[in-house]
């Protein structure tokens, strides 16, 4: 009997000792989760200041929300802060996981003035309680190469252009004087949904959150005729986004294959170059300088038809945190601390939420890469101009489902109808709870 | 004395059988308890409903489902075609004890190749040789004259499918080759060297004795590649951004399971299709030990 006991035993805690082998390591005393490693500098003055020791534990972008959700679903590993997208960030707010900002002892509410209007709401869940903050703005433009403008429009000025552009069909005219002058408007028909669906763009939410009716309004249909237009009439250079021919696009002309039989004249090889592309804030850092450099000061930005704004980064403290008062100070740090934000805005150029610091900075940035100009201006103005309330919880993946669609309309693989048809199925599909149009 | 000893071997099995009912007997009837809420993934199941079998209801009417099942099988069926048929044509070359090829080894790497790289790479590599206006195979095509117009390969639902066949197909026949090379080296060599002597031709050699002899391992390679080719994500998942685009063409069983769950926070609904799948994988199971068996009956007859 004896021997059997032990035999369990000795199982039990081989399979126990198993179990436990990964735990029992020094424990930081506050971990950090994000998706990318720009925090790490933040931390390590933090870490400086208050003499602790915190982790950041970086999940790739892709698998980012895939991974995390169960850790905080379940609380086992959980941070003790976290940064959300906009992309899946409403949902988060509404799951609770971030603590109530709004209430004792944080009162953030108290901050509300000083931050830009569609940043600070986007970070309050359904009952209006502050859950996460944001320090950057991420309103986005026409970024567009001078060079060209100058020699299509007769002007580089950011301001006349963007008056040239700021209706769809001023776009279009513009899209159609580069057609003649050579020049592709967009790399690709995706840059025009930036002002027909984008993230603010549309005037009207895509559905009503207390009925739950899908609103397919005339602007978001819009993006059908207008990425046909594009194609149809070659203002787009058929680089679709993120492709390495995209990212060529930007630095000289691209190999233009369209309408094959036609180029045998032209002995098989024909290049275009592009005027513009449609991109928010950080793809001045991410794309330009660090992939396309290649015309470093022929850029500018200016804006489009509408303002929109395109990803962001919130943070806020896991509601089930152990050291809740130290992770607000971290928070606190990134998103309302006057000095170290200040030093951001030098290291980084990151366009920034807080106007303590943004009312300070924003008249005395110049960008060399945008031939000199004061992009700060632009991308708060556009900022504010932006109406969080349009914003719903789906509006990526509603996006994605849309913009799928028009792709294959545009490739003439299905009809506009068809296209509509399938979209709501498509979200009767994966949002029972919507409502379309159709039914 | 004797029933202690009876337990004994129990407390041996004892660390696998833990693990085994935590890591994979717990989550199997958590996920049907899932099945049967509206639990959204998030904001904790004590505030899901329990909708019984509402979910299940919904699986047998979605066409989206069925449309996942037959994408998945014809993906499935088109690239396990070509690869056996590359692969046994191969092996049969490679084991002729007439031709007698050298370099075996050599090969044997050489076609193995693809399958070690990660289907992460591979997608990659593949978006770029099948990009539309700047990938290599419309280039190449044109330059050859094969092609007028470049083709989206991507964006229309029969080249799509088509493609991600093909890309298995490469990924995969040279694992297919070492099997079916291993079963055919296996053949006794008694059996080859009478039927020369009775004076059999290379046709007749193929059907009456390498054929029958290999079909245990044939049969296994069909299973082994069934069951993969049920669980395809990864490379649909990348090549369209997760949407299965062109037109849902390329939404497999398991990338519909994680769209719903994951993008779409139905995850009542995406464990509802998980037993969907695992019905779907015992049809098949049962299929093919059907056909097993039913070989067994007919064998002992004939004795």
């Amino acid at each position: 009997m004896k021997y059997l006991k032990n035999g369990f035993k000795l199982a039990s805690i081989a399979s126990l000792s198993l179990l436990l082998g990964a735990c029992g390591e020094d424990k930081p005393d506050l971990t950090i989760m994000s998706f990318t490693d720009e925090l790490q500098r933040p931390i390590d003055k933090f870490e400086e200041l208050h003499d602790v020791n915190v982790e950041l534990q970086i999940i790739p972008n892709e698998s980012y929300r895939e991974t995390l959700q169960p850790i905080l679903e379940s609380g086992e590993g959980a941070p003790d802060v976290f940064t959300g997208e906009i992309v899946f960030m409403q949902q988060w707010l509404d799951a609770n996981y971030w603590e109530d900002l709004s209430s004792d002892p944080y009162n953030v509410d108290e901050w509300s003035d000083d931050y830009v209007d569609y940043v600070w709401d986007l970070g309050k869940d359904s009952d209006g309680n502050v859950r996460a903050v944001s320090w950057q703005v991420t309103p986005g433009g026409i970024y567009y190469r001078r060079s060209i403008a100058e020699e299509v429009l007769g002007t580089d000025d950011p301001k006349e252009v963007g008056d040239m552009m700021s209706t769809m069909e001023g776009l279009m005219d513009v899209g159609a004087k580069m057609s003649e002058a050579g020049y592709a408007l967009f790399p690709d028909e995706g840059s025009i949904s930036k002002f027909t669906s984008a993230f603010g763009a549309n005037e009207e939410p895509w559905f009503d959150e207390e009925t739950m009716e899908l609103n397919m309004n005339e602007q978001r249909l819009s993006y059908f005729d207008y990425a046909k237009e594009l194609r149809d009439n070659q203002y787009s250079a058929l680089a679709p986004a993120w492709s390495p021919a995209w990212y060529q696009s930007f630095d000289g002309p691209i190999p233009y294959n369209l309408g094959w039989d036609e180029l045998e004249d032209a002995e098989g090889e024909s290049t275009i170059e592009v005027f513009g592309v449609a991109l928010p804030t950080w793809a001045l850092d991410a794309v330009f300088k660090q992939e396309a450099s290649e015309n470093a000061g022929d850029w500018a930005v200016t804006n489009g038809p509408t303002s929109y704004f395109e990803g962001g980064t919130w943070l806020g403290v896991y509601e089930g945190s152990e050291n809740k008062d130290l992770a607000f100070e971290f928070v606190k740090m990134m998103t309302h601390d006057e000095e170290f934000l200040t030093e951001w805005v030098d290291e980084t150029g990151d366009v920034l939420s807080y106007s303590p610091v943004t009312d300070k900075v924003k008249e005395d940035i110049s960008d060399d890469f945008l031939g000199g100009q004061n992009h700060y201006e632009f991308f708060l103005d556009e900022a504010d101009t932006i109406d969080a309330s349009t914003v719903t919880p789906y509006d990526q993946q509603l996006n994605d489902l849309f913009g799928t669609q028009v792709g294959l309309y545009v490739d003439g693989e299905i009809t506009k109808e068809e296209g509509i048809q399938a979209f709501y199925d498509e979200v009767n599909n994966s949002f029972p709870e919507i409502i379309t149009p159709d039914n | 004395m004797l029933r202690q000893r009876k337990l004994q071997p129990y407390a041996f099995i004892a660390p696998f059988l833990i693990v085994f009912l935590i890591f994979n007997i717990y989550p199997i009837f958590l996920t049907f308890y899932f099945s049967l809420t509206n639990y959204s993934g998030m904001g904790g199941i004590d505030n899901a409903t329990f909708i019984g079998l509402d979910n299940y209801r919904r699986l047998i009417t979605d066409g989206y489902f069925y449309k996942s099942i037959l994408n998945t099988i014809i993906i499935w069926v088109g690239g396990f075609a070509v690869q056996l048929l590359i692969a046994l044509g191969l092996a049969l070359v490679f084991s002729d004890i007439q031709l007698k090829l050298k370099g075996l080894g050599f090969f044997r790497t050489l076609f193995y190749l693809p399958n070690i790289v990660t289907v992460a790479s591979v997608s990659i590599l593949f978006s770029l040789i099948l990009d539309w206006n700047y990938g290599s195979l419309n280039q190449l095509l044109m330059q050859i004259g094969i092609l007028n117009q470049p083709i989206n390969w991507l964006n229309n639902p029969a080249y799509a499918q088509g493609s991600v066949s093909v890309i298995n197909t490469w990924m995969w026949f040279g694992q297919t080759f070492i099997i079916l090379y291993a079963g055919i080296a296996g053949i006794d060599n008694d059996l080859l060297e009478a039927s020369f002597i009775d004076g059999a031709n290379w046709w007749q050699r193929f059907r009456y004795i390498t054929l029958p002899q290999i079909k245990p391992i044939m049969l296994y390679v069909m299973i082994t590649s069934l069951i993969g080719g049920l669980q395809m994500f990864e490379l649909p998942q990348l090549l369209t951004d997760g949407t299965g685009s062109p037109q849902g063409s390329l939404r497999t069983i398991v990338l519909y399971l994680y769209n719903q769950s994951f993008l779409y926070n139905n995850f009542g609904y995406g464990s509802t299709i998980a037993y969907g799948l695992f019905f779907i994988t015992v049809i098949f199971s049962i299929i093919i030990f059907k056909t097993m068996y039913a070989d067994q009956v007919k064998e002992g007859e004939r004795r």
